[in-house]
């Protein structure tokens, strides 16, 4: 029988009724079982029902000849089986409910997230395994906006880098800048690998609210030239930039939640991460893109109602000088409240982020806090424990956390132990 | 068809033209490779317009040159003139009438290069490096349009320092593509937006990303009235999306494949993704041509969603290719593309470490910035297959050609090159040797 010519462009009007032969047809509805006989001897129920899916059903056989080229063809397989048609990838049928908000999760939507969450851990290890670039941003649904804690980085971008360290004989400050952007890297990607419920959370937001990239002027193009060059060029300007960059430095998962989830305002900005960069960042409003819930720290500022515009006020006014003293972790659990109590607070909303920005550019601008806080934030970065047990604390952290303010000065590094959180 | 049908005649023959003993991958297709390559890695190629007899590729390189050479039909091709930026050229163009070439650095400057005169001139200033630029003919105007780091795509007027329009992006360009009226620009951060260029550019839409990782290439296709209507978008995946701007059925219509993988389509092994670093279509038949950082390139048909064929592995990625205006030759370029930035991963192929002079593997440091760069040139034949759906494939024969060449290093003080030209001829059976020049 003649080949239908138009069936192999995707458009044959007569579908099953065509008198021509649809080559390959027969294996696109393989699950599907269609009772009557077809004369052309396929399963398709029509040509117009989206969930035809095309890359299990084109396989003209007039092309059998350019198989020597074209890599194996099993005859099984589809010819193309490494074609995903736009709607149909695997992934995406798993999130035929991802758009729906996940405001209330019913049963369906859970599975929906679990399926997202699988899809990315599995991502996550064929990211590693295969080799392929690493300074990429990345996007569990294609069409979803991307997941915080990833840069995009060009190769030309980072060529160009290391052609300017060259010139300026400082190859090693760019090796350094390098590694420390590859550790950055694998650092989050086994924070998504093993995701722990903080995480979670703060990737659901994500894809839910998309991650709010407020002037996320990596390094590389910055017009901040002068910042360019110096040693520690990526992770400064990146963190400087970015709010969700923060998390480099710390394997803390930032839970990075962008506006609209006023429950998970409260997380803790984990400062001891955010200034990692030692090379003085001016805009230190990062710092507050952390939240990692787990890092809890007693600041003076009260999260008990996490309005925006409050939140800025209060906190900047108490953060500098809380911040001299060490590594300021706000406190988790009494802050939420609501929802999920781990909720990713990190940078809160796309308005309010904003606000941060500029107060805390101002109250930030000097060099000083960051060194505390790089100083401090190995500690940070070890302390994965969301609460300490009452025997680990000191005396007088134990004082502090049972007092109603902390005394500047006297700020505990450690969470509070679990038993005194108010919730 | 018969003359090509078989694989016999793609580089499975192991003998090196140069002689050594070891087995020489650079070249595995036995295209023509171009004299005078560049010195470092080429970031862009591109031919003349179908206004200019004869066909010209116009190659730049990391090395700040940009290059011309004449190609002859015979293969052979001609060095023909030079220019030099500040920095490394990251894009070229050609104006429509082929009298003018446009070149982008990372110098941040933009210049235009009168062939005639031989000289270059600076038409273009951004704050950051140019990343793409290209020429735009409407009826009722004509200007460069430039793609910078520094967020912005600005349309400049030859004669003026003040650009005609600054359109602001979201995000860093990466690449972009023009078919009047239609311009794609593809940004960082999974950026996409389409423009529309009649009467003056404006932005037409933003499109949400159908890919998961960083775009890399981008590259508009026309539908059969000569009408662009979509685009081909590259990843750092080893992905490329294809994107119609109005289709009747989008989600029937727009779809994605994986390509540049070591595995093929066996997913279940662990498969190593390359980043595909160009993406050309042919201006006749509207196939699609891709080139990967795996060192392959391959050709694809979108419309029947199958891969028509890829090449051989070359040792080094592939970082740029171009069809010339009537799509008989493909111009692809063999040079390393900085995707190695891994702590030492699976080797390419057998890369020629030429030069140890930073001495850290796996940063993409070492040698590899010196390695060779290589133009090659496949040519196509007459078609000889018959039969109606073998028109597109009838491009296909007699391509492939791969450059290989020992550019000269970069640290060495004493260079060494050889300008070696195999010659294989499409009409000609593939033999292997073919005749050198």
């Amino acid at each position: 029988m003649a080949i239908c010519q138009f069936f192999l462009q995707g458009r044959c009007r007569f579908g099953d009724r065509c008198w021509n032969e649809h080559p390959g047809a027969r294996g696109a509805g393989g699950g599907r079982q269609q009772p009557q006989q077809q004369p052309s001897g396929n399963n398709r129920r029509g040509w117009n029902t989206t969930s035809q899916r095309y890359s299990n059903v084109i396989q003209p056989s007039s092309f059998s000849k350019s198989t020597p080229w074209g890599g194996s063809r099993d005859q099984e397989k589809p010819y193309f089986s490494s074609f995903d048609s736009g709607a149909s990838t695997n992934r995406k049928e798993g999130f035929g409910l991802s758009e729906n908000p996940f405001a209330s999760l019913s049963p369906d939507e859970q599975k929906d997230e679990k399926k997202l969450l699988e899809g990315i851990v599995k991502d996550m290890e064929v990211w590693e395994s295969s080799g392929q670039w690493m300074f990429s941003v990345y996007s569990p649904v294609k069409k979803k906006p991307n997941i915080s804690g990833f840069t995009d980085i060009s190769p030309e971008e980072l060529r160009l880098e290391y052609h300017n360290f060259l010139t300026s004989n400082n190859l090693q400050s760019y090796l350094n800048s390098v590694q420390r952007l590859i550790n950055q890297w694998r650092n989050r990607v086994n924070e998504l690998k093993s995701l722990n419920i903080s995480t979670k959370v703060a990737l659901l937001s994500d894809v839910k609210d998309g991650v709010n990239q407020a002037a996320p002027a990596f390094g590389f193009g910055s017009s901040q030239a002068a910042t360019f060059m110096s040693p520690g060029f990526p992770v400064n300007n990146s963190s400087s930039d970015n709010a969700q960059n923060f998390s480099f430095k710390t394997n803390s998962g930032f839970a990075a939640a962008s506006s609209g989830s006023p429950a998970g305002f409260g997380s803790s900005p984990a400062f001891g991460a955010a200034a990692s960069t030692s090379s003085g960042i001016s805009t230190s409003a990062p710092a507050f893109g952390f939240g990692k819930p787990e890092v809890t720290s007693a600041a003076s500022f009260s999260f008990k109602s996490p309005a925006a515009s409050s939140f800025g006020s209060p906190g900047f006014s108490g953060l500098p000088a809380s911040l001299a003293t060490g590594p300021v972790r706000a406190p988790v659990a009494p802050a939420f409240g609501g929802g999920s109590s781990v909720a990713g607070f990190g940078s809160p909303g796309s308005h309010s982020h904003t606000a941060f920005s500029k107060p805390s550019s101002d109250t930030f601008g000097n060099s000083s806090i960051s060194t505390s806080l790089s100083a401090s934030s190995s500690i940070v970065a070890t302390d994965n424990v969301l609460f300490t047990p009452r025997d680990k604390l000191t005396v007088e952290e134990l004082e502090q956390f049972q007092s109603k303010k902390f005394t500047l000065g006297k700020i505990p590094l450690k969470p509070p132990p679990l038993e005194l959180l108010n919730v | 068809m018969s003359l090509f049908g078989t694989t016999s005649g793609f580089g499975t023959s192991g003998t090196s033209m140069f002689g050594s003993a070891t087995t020489d991958n650079h070249n595995p297709m036995k295209d023509i490779e171009v004299t005078s390559s560049p010195d470092d890695s080429i970031g862009c190629l591109s031919f003349s317009p179908p206004t200019l007899p004869g066909n010209f590729l116009i190659a730049g390189s990391w090395a700040n040159d940009v290059r011309c050479w004449e190609v002859q039909d015979s293969g052979q091709t001609i060095p023909k003139a030079q220019q030099m930026h500040t920095g490394p050229v990251l894009d070229v163009c050609w104006s429509d009438d082929g009298s003018k070439v446009f070149t982008a650095s990372c110098d941040k400057t933009a210049k235009m290069w009168d062939l005639s005169s031989n000289q270059a001139i600076q038409i273009a200033q951004h704050d950051a490096p140019v990343k793409t630029i290209h020429w735009i003919k409407a009826p009722n105007y004509s200007c460069v349009m430039t793609g910078s780091w520094d967020k912005t795509l600005k349309f400049w007027d030859t004669r003026s320092s003040n650009p005609m329009m600054v359109l602001q992006l979201p995000e860093r360009c990466y690449c972009a593509d023009v078919i009047y009226p239609m311009a794609v620009v593809a940004t960082a951060e999974r950026g996409l937006i389409v423009y529309q260029l009649e009467n003056q550019p404006s932005e037409f839409r933003r499109i949400e990303s159908p890919l998961k990782h960083q775009h890399r290439c981008v590259a508009i296709f026309k539908d059969k009235q000569n009408k662009p209507t979509g685009f081909a978008l590259g990843s750092i995946e080893g992905r490329v999306a294809i994107h119609y701007i109005n289709p009747p059925n989008p989600a029937k219509d727009n779809f994605t494949f994986k390509c540049h993988r070591s595995n093929g389509t066996n997913t279940s092994a662990p498969q190593d993704i390359y980043a595909v670093n160009g993406i050309a279509f042919h201006p006749v038949h509207g196939t699609l041509a891709t080139v990967g950082s795996d060192g392959r390139f391959s050709f694809w048909d979108k419309d029947a969603r199958t891969k028509l064929k890829t090449s051989e592995q070359l040792d080094q990625p592939i970082s740029a290719c171009c069809f010339n205006h009537n799509g008989n030759i493909f111009a692809y370029a063999s040079s390393y593309d900085w995707s190695k930035v891994r702590t030492p991963g699976p080797a390419l192929g057998a890369p020629r470490q030429q030069s140890q002079a930073l001495g850290s593997e796996g940063l993409g440091l070492s040698c590899d910035s010196s390695q060779d760069s290589r133009v090659s040139l496949g040519r196509s034949p007459s078609p000889p297959c018959k039969g109606k759906l073998q028109d597109f494939l009838k491009w296909l024969w007699g391509f492939s050609t791969a450059f290989g060449q020992n550019p000269a290093h970069r640290k060495c003080s004493a260079s060494v090159s050889h300008y070696g030209l195999l010659c294989s001829w499409a009409q000609k059976h593939r033999q292997a040797g073919g005749c050198t020049l």
